[in-house]
């Protein structure tokens, strides 16, 4: 697949979300912890060596489990792959829990998804749509019909009707 | 540098049954080749994908869209013709892509689904509406909740009801799927066993 190594590389000079050296192990067995630059830039987590401008590599944020890993770190796997994780080692459990939360809102589709649930809840509570203010309630991807509807919640909406 | 690919494509293909943000085709100036080419465009997010045909399951390749700027162009060789232009960071970056919508109509749609895809855009209008949601709550003498890990409470939701109702409702989808989850699990079966119930982005 295609793309402009460039823009990449650009996008990881833009202001970080989050930045910091941590210890990083790769998923393949057997590799070894490094210490690396750590950027969080948007929805894409950028590692570099620690005296070097120019990244490694970057995963995107999207799809992927960040848990707690003991002790003091966290690893990165992706729904697709659980087993195949990216590890990280941290210098305390309070910038252990930073990161992990700062990842897991890292996501695009958590955003989307957190948005469209607020205005639900704000909509039900004041009865009032709170993305008119701006001007968007019309904006495609800001409507419940942009959900997924995978096979679990099809089985579970289906499952409802039937004792309705 | 390496883009991990896997972290792309798990993304891509996980959503494939999800209607994207807008998908079409687009005239697709080549970088080499000064000739348009016939593209199938999709986006999700902040990623613009494209592909040789709407079938296709990999894609060719992928435009970064955050910090892009959007715009027709009138003077082109193609009507309907506008150019995405990714941001140029301390001397790096900065290329002009040039694509061509097939009519005005689509021309228009692309220009505004394009225009609001910034995750920053994006985080800033969700930390004003979580504000907003808390605040209410504190008003209210209600306890705020977390937006759900998974989508499955919010797609079954096509109108607001009333909160009771909706808290029947999910007390309802609670206890099923603790009765499913027990049903699946038996003791000394080996850890490899049941799917987690809930997906985390």
């Amino acid at each position: 697949m295609r793309y402009n190594e460039k823009e990449l590389r650009a996008l990881s000079r833009q202001p970080a979300e989050l930045a910091a050296e941590l210890g990083m192990r790769g998923p393949k067995k057997g590799s070894v912890a490094k210490r690396r630059l750590v950027k969080l830039v948007v929805n894409f987590l950028f590692y570099f060596r620690t005296d070097e401008a120019e990244p490694l590599g970057a995963l995107l944020l999207e799809r992927c489990r960040v848990a707690q890993e003991e002790p003091g770190g966290f690893s990165i796997s992706f729904v697709e792959d659980p087993e195949r994780k990216y590890h990280f080692e941290c210098c305390s459990q309070e910038q252990c829990e930073q990161w992990t939360e700062a990842l897991r809102r890292a996501s695009y589709e958590y955003m989307r998804r957190s948005l469209i649930f607020y205005r639900n809840e704000i909509q039900k509570m004041t009865g009032k749509d709170p993305l008119e203010q701006f001007g968007i309630s019309e904006e495609t991807r800001f409507q419940l019909s942009s959900l997924p509807r995978d096979g679990q919640s099809a089985r579970v909406s289906s499952r409802l009707d039937e004792l309705d | 540098m390496k883009l991990h690919g896997k972290s792309v494509l798990s993304f891509f293909h996980g959503y494939r049954t999800q209607a994207p943000d807008q998908e079409g085709i687009l005239l697709k100036k080549g970088a080499r080749n000064t000739s348009y080419q016939r593209r199938w465009f999709i986006l999700r997010g902040n990623l613009l994908f494209y592909q040789e045909h709407q079938a296709d399951h990999t894609p060719l390749g992928l435009i970064l869209l955050e910090n892009c700027q959007v715009e027709p162009r009138l003077k082109a060789t193609e009507p309907y013709a506008f150019t995405i232009l990714t941001p140029r960071m301390e001397g790096v970056g900065g290329r002009a892509y040039k694509l061509a919508a097939e009519s005005q109509e689509e021309l228009g749609t692309w220009l505004c689904a394009l225009a609001g895809v910034s995750w920053r855009r994006l985080a800033v209008l969700l930390s004003q509406l979580e504000a907003q949601y808390r605040e209410l709550c504190q008003a209210a003498g209600q306890e705020p909740s977390s937006p759900p890990e998974n989508c499955d409470f919010l797609a079954t939701l096509s109108v607001p009801s009333s909160f009771q109702e909706l808290h029947e409702r999910f007390g309802k989808e609670i206890r099923m799927l603790q009765a499913s989850d027990k049903g699946g699990r038996s003791p000394g079966k080996s850890g490899a066993g049941a799917q987690p119930v809930f997906v985390d982005e």
